[in-house]
């Protein structure tokens, strides 16, 4: 059975200023990029995200995008 | 259609078998649960209705358990004689054609529909089936059956069933039938067991209530347990894994005065050895197998064991199985030694030219990808295979698949 890799799970993120402050109770150190995803809009399922890479205060990289369609956060790895 | 095979209480059966007052008192409302094994977490197993009743539940602490309920009457544990009557049961239900998914010891699936061929339509299907198993064994006469589109539809249709009569759903209603029984039946899953108690705590009672809190609600909350759930509520489920029939091969000893020590590895010696000169197995390694042992104090034990590499050495496997008899927790009486899966009949000669590096790779990575295999299941190794490597969505880049053999 296939299974896809690197699948959205659901966070928690703060927002301050802008952009995301607390992700899953990690403060956020830095932002290093942030970038929109729009696809399949001429679907009935149409995508939009916003990405934003971030550092955490544990030096890990975060990427967490908002669902602009349905306002929920999730994090994905790179 | 997916039948669903359940034997209530079948632990308790089988280890109440060798007392038969104690078999008794079972039909006619004693408190009863199966015993924690010696050395083992002390919990009890299955439990009687009148236990239930009491509060008594499988898997509560023991202490909790006499608590409760002070006149519990505990049996021996015996995990040899259950896996052996499981095994007769889902052989019963082989010899009916099934293609059978065993969950545990007393619940097994099925497809109803591959034996339209042989039995005719599906209701014909489960008399074939209960006829056997009432046929095998006067133990699984009081089996309950369910049929339904899908497994969990079908376990909940079982579960619901109190009478000999099987309960059939069809179609779409299933799908409402399903949204009126208990949240409980998520803890016959390993995915979603760990919800029960907090959809509990929220006043989540039912299948249905747990589906009107949507799909996103429940991934926000559980993640992707809750999505699983949120499936099972709307009688959606994965296609049955049945499992693969293989041939039993088999050694039995009674151990004397030599029931534990230095003598029982030395009948353990004897057991290898004899299983390893079997004809039956046709020059084929060894993959897995299982050490059980019939206690002198009563009860059994039993340990599978998963060897590193698939063997036929006499000494290798010796020396992997002696290390599980120092968790024999009391004097045996006999030993068993059975082979759980063979594996490719290769020989352990040394190489007369040295093999490529390449070669010996793909060798090992066939062994390793086996190995992990029997340990963790059919889907526990699988590869990574890039479906759209510059997509802009990172779930589209890469994809799990199987390996094939």
């Amino acid at each position: 059975m296939t299974r896809q890799l690197n699948r959205p799970r659901p966070a928690r993120v703060r927002w301050r200023d802008g952009a995301p402050a607390r992700v899953d109770g990690e403060a956020v150190e830095s932002l290093r990029e942030s970038w929109l995803v729009e696809d399949r809009w001429w679907t009935d399922r149409p995508l939009r995200r916003r990405y934003w890479e971030l550092v955490g205060t544990r030096g890990r990289n975060l990427i967490v995008f908002h669902d602009l369609c349905s306002g929920r956060w999730f994090r994905q790895g790179a | 259609m997916v039948v669903c095979i359940h034997l209530p209480r079948f632990e308790l059966a089988v280890a109440a078998g060798d007392h038969a007052h104690i078999a008794q008192q079972t039909l006619t409302g004693r408190a009863l649960a199966v015993a924690p094994q010696a050395g083992a977490e002390q919990r009890v197993g299955e439990v009687s209705g009148a236990a239930e009743a009491r509060g008594v539940a499988r898997g509560m602490a023991l202490g909790e358990a006499l608590a409760r309920c002070p006149d519990l009457t505990l049996i021996p544990s015996d995990p040899v004689r259950v896996a052996e009557a499981w095994q007769q049961a889902l052989c019963t239900l082989e010899s009916i054609g099934a293609a059978v998914e065993p969950a545990r010891p007393g619940l097994a699936y099925f497809e109803a529909g591959a034996l339209r061929a042989l039995h005719g339509n599906p209701k014909a299907t489960i008399a074939a089936a209960r006829r056997a198993l009432a046929s095998s064994s006067k133990r699984d006469r009081s089996v309950r059956i369910g049929g339904a589109p899908t497994r969990f539809c079908a376990l909940a249709a079982a579960m619901a069933t109190r009478s000999s009569r099987p309960l059939i759903l069809e179609g779409s209603d299933a799908r409402r039938w399903l949204a009126g029984r208990p949240v409980g039946l998520l803890g016959f899953r390993k995915d979603t067991a760990a919800l029960i108690e907090p959809l509990t705590r929220l006043g989540v009672r039912t299948l249905g209530e747990l589906e009107r809190l949507g799909r996103t609600a429940l991934a926000d909350r559980f993640g992707e347990p809750g999505m699983l759930a949120h499936r099972l509520a709307r009688a959606e489920d994965t296609p049955l894994c049945p499992r693969r029939v293989e041939e039993e091969l088999r050694e039995t000893m009674a151990v004397g005065d030599a029931s534990s020590g230095e003598a029982l590895r030395r009948v353990l010696s004897v057991l290898v050895r004899r299983l390893l000169a079997r004809t039956e197995r046709r020059g084929r390694t060894l993959r897995a197998a299982t050490l059980s042992a019939d206690l002198l104090a009563g009860g059994g034990w039993r340990e599978r064991v998963v060897f590193r590499q698939a063997v036929a050495d006499p000494e290798r496997i010796w020396l992997a199985l002696s290390l599980r008899l120092q968790s024999l927790p009391a004097p045996a009486a006999e030993l068993t030694l059975a082979v759980e899966r063979f594996g490719p009949p290769l020989g352990d000669q040394g190489e007369l030219f040295e093999e490529t590096s390449a070669i010996t790779h793909a060798t090992r990575m066939r062994e390793a990808i086996a190995q992990i295999r029997t340990v963790a299941g059919q889907d526990a190794a699988l590869r990574a295979v890039c479906v759209d490597p510059d997509s802009r969505v990172p779930e589209r880049r890469v994809m799990l698949a199987p390996i094939p053999d």
